[in-house]
């Protein structure tokens, strides 16, 4: 990334153009960042603003799809899921389900980042083996989850029955509490390698001599770590954070796969709930479900940008 | 960190042979069960008096199903087709926004950075609906630019913020100086800044790349009728009959769709990783 | 001599599912003459394509048919090469979808919201309704094929037409009975299965003590679970409303009680780990013989029985039998509904679609249809229910005898929206899920009556 690529030959031919260009400098650079912005804006309006500005009209209506006619009824849905016993379920699991995962995997994916940052044979191999839980599809590697979770095929069960741990098989998905802890791990597994490449790419970015001067000064390891390597790694590790919160509390399919809400909604996020209740037609109610996110991830958002930025 | 000492050999099992152990048991095991269950007769899948951890008969009975009786070929070109697609269309737009923002200091910029991330809080759930309706508008139903132009929803915001750092990383003296010899500023972009960038474009485009290898609503719902299927849709619709799962060959696909993609990428994954240095660490 | 090898080869082809070109081949394999030929495509359904060449109507364009996949693979194989050859014959290029059916209904919300998509979707019972205003109506054909049949089961009224209306053309539906292990059963000293829910709940605990208890699942799925909690929610005196569609009647005192006796039955004679399990859970928990009965459609005895299929186990087949629905203190009952094929408004291809529909809801072409489902597929009339594919097999009685017990969802009311959102959202499943998970029958049925308010009172 340091090769410093050859001047192109025609470059000295444009002269004239290029005194031009320095002139009218500042008002061309404006310009042209706006018309840079053009592509992906465009694309984004379409198939996002739009989309999310008719959802938000049509949260606040009471639109079946099959249905004919629909009435403005403002933020009656809201309402009407504030009393909802389900959807105080799902608020609580989505918090559970964000707010358990998201510690493990991030301390999960320093320790992981740490390990691949040393020198080691083979390091390639094991840095894109490690990858593996993120590169394959989620519907697929859901179900080899679903498999291990099996009431009757789950070779977690075997073991401990072979151990003599236990007689019967283990619940793990038709026991409230179980089932969450069940798909905490299946989401951790997922969102570990995340972690651990974004704050890997960080380490590298730790200057050595800095480590071995504090080594030499006497510091410990775990001194060394907040005093050398965490002020570099820490807007990436609030970063990732950042964007593995936004997934989690958003995610859908991995609990559509294992439990589907259940059992009796006890594992019920936000995305599942909504998907069920556009299995019925209502896009209303599915609409506001959605929306309800948006408020909570705006906050974190704002919460993270501004550590970010205050560093800056 | 280096090691010092006369314990050395020591200090080498507690930091790195122990703990990457544990995480190649953690990271690696579905991994390996998933491997064992393609491998097994259903038989034995079903035999709960069997160690379930090892194979007793082998057969590639499940993967030749797959091939046989699906279109898995067919699934994993559309794949292709719609992950590129997407990726190709998502890095053009984000080198541009990222480089605008990145580089250039214009009334509204922090605006429109704010805003482009915040379409990262819009969750799928929401927006398929309506999103069904714009690609029917658009004739884009059941064709692959149904896909390659709803993914890069998901993709910009991120390879945006990536390659906004990345970009900044890069001196400025040295577009300026081409641009004093005369080159344009797009000339100066593309044959400087650009070729320079290459690694923070990789990551960008690796990170685009799986995500949408493996998106799953999106295609079911705009693209999953006859042979236009993805990967993840095809093999969950042929492969889930009703109440039966058709464990083996499902298991099968899930190795044939992410070990060659992470051979391909164990080449590459130190560009990526220094990529991702330069744009994480100064976004 | 010639006849002899003739039907020999229509067994074989009908077993094996011959191709039309392995027909043609083994019969010259065979040496049969050309007429025995002709009888032997006849026989396996190669007869149409035999006479192809000259389309009988040329009716252009494409049409797409959605469906969920089918319990039997076989069957779901059949119909894509039925729906092909329909549209050789009538020029029409017919593609046949077929889709996990968890997602059949937000894909079909979806595509009727943006009004494009597939030109005939298959609904789960009840559904018609909430797409009604969406569907082309279809009371000529469908009052035709009621005839035919014999006049409709009321299930069939009650969850496929809207209100009297027909807008679908039912076909039928998945049913349900007690698949059990007639080894083990006996074993435990029960020579007939138990005809009451509580022998039954008795004979279970005696049989967990053996190792091999009742399985049902009770998580969060729209096919297994429903099939028994809805039921026994019936058997035990209460049902989701009153006939005035709007009078929630769940919390009675009988179900309480009826309830409390599940908890105890939880706890003694089931598999704890149904509380997760998802419409497959049971399938291999009885496969791989871990439990010694559970509620299902015919699909699991089918594939035991089956030497081509992947889960083939005679063994095992040999020791299944199927019997109807327990009773409890206030009926017998089975919870029944018809699907259907409906064709959506948008469809710009509606000719073709009702001309395919006007085919498939043909007597001898549905025939052909559910004896290739094994008879998996229960019919929406009694006169189809004498078919040998539902008479042949003794252990496949009782998934026709049930019919006569079916039940809707939202009974005593029809299958509406209200009580499309009830099963969706699980209340009825989850109060069972509920109390057997607190151990508190009354306040799982509160709570329960409470969410069916909601959706039967807004």
């Amino acid at each position: 990334m340091n090769a410093v690529p050859a001047q192109p030959e025609e470059l000295s031919q444009n002269q004239a153009q290029g005194y031009t260009v320095a002139r009218s400098f500042w008002q061309k650079e404006a310009v042209l960042a706006y018309l840079f912005m053009v592509p992906g804006a465009l694309i984004l309006l379409i198939f996002m603003a739009y989309p999310f500005f008719y959802g938000l009209y049509i949260s606040m209506t009471d639109r079946f799809v099959g249905i004919p006619g629909s009435h403005f009824i403002w933020f009656e849905n809201y309402r009407y899921l504030l009393d909802d016993p389900v959807f105080r379920k799902v608020v609580r699991n989505t918090f559970v389900y964000s707010f358990v995962t998201v510690p493990f995997k991030l301390v999960l994916g320093l320790g992981l980042a740490l390990v691949l940052n040393q020198q080691f044979r083979f390091s390639r191999f094991f840095r894109a083996g490690l990858l593996l839980p993120w590169i394959v599809p989620t519907a697929i590697s859901t179900l080899a989850f679903l498999m291990l979770y099996n009431g009757t095929l789950s070779p977690i069960s075997w073991a401990f029955r072979h151990l003599g741990l236990m007689n019967g098989n283990i619940n793990f998905l038709g026991d409230p509490v179980n089932a969450i802890i069940s798909i905490c791990v299946a989401n951790i597994w997922r969102g570990v390698p995340f972690f651990g490449i974004s704050i890997l790419a960080g380490l590298q970015a730790v200057p050595d001599d800095l480590h071995e001067a504090a080594a030499l000064d006497g510091a410990g390891a775990w001194r060394r770590f907040w005093a050398v390597t965490w002020p570099v790694i820490r807007n990436i590790v609030l970063i990732s954070t950042l964007f593995s919160i936004i997934w989690t509390f958003a995610d859908f399919q991995l609990i559509y796969v294992l439990t589907k809400g259940g059992p009796a909604n006890s594992t019920h996020v936000f995305g599942t709930y909504s998907y069920q209740t556009l299995g019925v037609t209502d896009l209303g109610t599915a609409a506001s479900i959605s929306l309800y996110m948006f408020p909570f991830l705006a906050v974190f958002a704002i919460i993270l940008l501004f550590y970010v930025r205050r560093e800056d | 960190m280096a090691m010092v000492g006369s314990n050395r050999m020591q200090n080498r099992w507690i930091q790195l042979y122990i703990p990457l152990i544990f995480f190649l048991l953690f990271l690696i095991f579905p991994f390996y069960w998933m491997l064992i269950v393609s491998l097994k007769p259903d038989a034995d899948l079903l035999n709960t008096k069997l160690n379930p951890f090892l194979l007793y008969h082998v057969t590639i009975g499940h993967y030749t199903y797959l091939f046989t009786n699906t279109n898995f070929v067919r699934y994993v070109w559309n794949t292709m087709v719609v992950t590129v697609g997407s990726t190709v269309l998502s890095l053009f737009c984000s080198i541009l926004i990222g480089y605008a923002l990145g580089r250039f200091r214009f009334r509204g910029g922090g605006f429109l950075g704010s805003a482009i991330f915040l379409a990262y809080l819009v969750p799928p759930t929401l927006l398929f609906i309506p999103l069904s309706q714009v690609v029917t508008k658009l004739d884009l139903y059941n064709k692959y630019w149904a896909l390659i132009l709803t993914y890069p929803t998901f993709l910009i915001p991120f390879a945006s913020w990536l390659l906004m750092g990345y970009f900044r990383t890069i001196a400025r003296d040295l577009e300026d100086a081409a641009m004093v010899d005369g080159a344009s500023r797009l000339q100066a972009m593309r044959t400087i800044v650009l070729p320079l960038a290459m690694p923070g474009v990789l990551s960008a485009g690796i990170f685009c790349f799986t995500l949408g290898w493996n998106e799953f609503l999106y295609a079911l719902v705009f693209m999953g009728s006859g042979n236009m299927k993805t990967v993840p849709v095809g093999v969950v619709t042929d492969l889930i009959r009703a109440d039966v799962y058709f464990w083996g060959s499902l298991m099968a696909a899930g190795i044939l769709g992410s070990v060659p993609v992470a051979i391909a990428y164990s080449f590459f994954v130190d560009n990526y990783i220094s990529g991702l240095t330069a744009g994480a660490t100064k976004g | 001599m010639s006849d002899e090898r003739a039907q020999r080869l229509i067994a074989e082809a009908k077993t094996l599912r011959y191709s039309r070109r392995t027909v043609l081949k083994r019969a010259a394999a065979l040496g049969l003459s050309a007429p025995a030929i002709a009888g032997v495509l006849g026989a396996t359904g190669h007869a149409a394509a035999a006479q192809s060449g000259t389309p009988a109507v040329n009716l252009g364009g494409s049409l797409n048919i959605l469906q969920g996949t089918y319990f039997v693979p076989a069957a779901q194989d059949f119909f894509t090469k039925q729906a092909k050859d329909w549209g050789k014959q009538n020029g029409v290029d017919v593609t046949t979808d077929y889709i996990n059916w968890p997602d059949l209904q937000p894909r079909t919300t979806s595509a009727v919201q943006a009004g494009s998509g597939p030109d005939i979707v298959e609904m789960w019972p009840g559904i018609p309704y909430l797409f009604a205003d969406k569907l082309v109506d279809m009371t000529d054909l469908a009052e035709k094929w009621g005839q035919a049949n014999g006049g409709y089961y009321d299930w069939v009224t009650k969850t496929a037409s809207v209100n009297g209306q027909w807008k679908t053309m039912p076909h039928g539906t998945s049913s349900i009975a007690v698949i059990y292990r007639t080894d083990l059963f006996k074993a435990a000293g029960y020579d007939t299965f138990p005809e009451t829910w509580e022998d039954f709940f008795k004979a279970g605990k005696a049989l967990k003590a053996a190792g091999h208890p009742l399985g049902q699942a009770l998580g969060q799925s729209l096919g297994d679970p429903p099939s028994f909690c809805y039921p026994y929610m019936w058997s035990y005196g209460a049902m989701e409303v009153e006939a005035d569609g709007k009078t929630v009647a769940f919390n009675k005192p009988t179900f309480v009680d009826g309830m409390n006796t599940f908890i105890q039955a939880w706890k003694d004679a089931y598999d704890g780990t149904g509380l997760g399990w998802d419409d497959t859970g049971n399938n291999s928990a009885y496969l791989a013989g871990q439990i010694s009965a559970t509620l299902n459609g015919s699909s699991i005895y089918l594939s035991a029985n089956d030497p081509t299929s992947k889960d083939s186990n005679p063994e095992l087949a040999k020791n299944t039998n199927c019997v109807p629905l327990p009773k409890g203190p206030t009926g017998q009952f089975c919870n029944l509904g018809s699907r259907s094929m409906g064709l959506l408004s948008y469809s710009k291809n509606q000719d073709a679609a009702k001309a395919f529909l006007g085919w498939f809801f043909s007597i001898d072409n549905y025939k052909a249809w559910i004896e290739a489902y094994k008879g998996y597929i229960i019919p929406t009339g009694p006169t189809l229910a004498t078919e040998p594919v539902y008479t042949s097999d003794p252990k496949l009685k009782a998934f026709i005898e049930v019919a006569k017990y079916g039940r809707n969802q939202g009974y005593a009311g029809p299958s509406n929206l209200k009580s499309a959102q009830a099963a969706a959202n699980y209340v009825i499943v989850n109060t069972f899920a509920n109390a057997v998970q607190n151990g508190d029958a009354k306040s799982a049925i509160e709570q329960g009556a409470r969410q069916l308010e909601r959706y039967y009172g807004r």
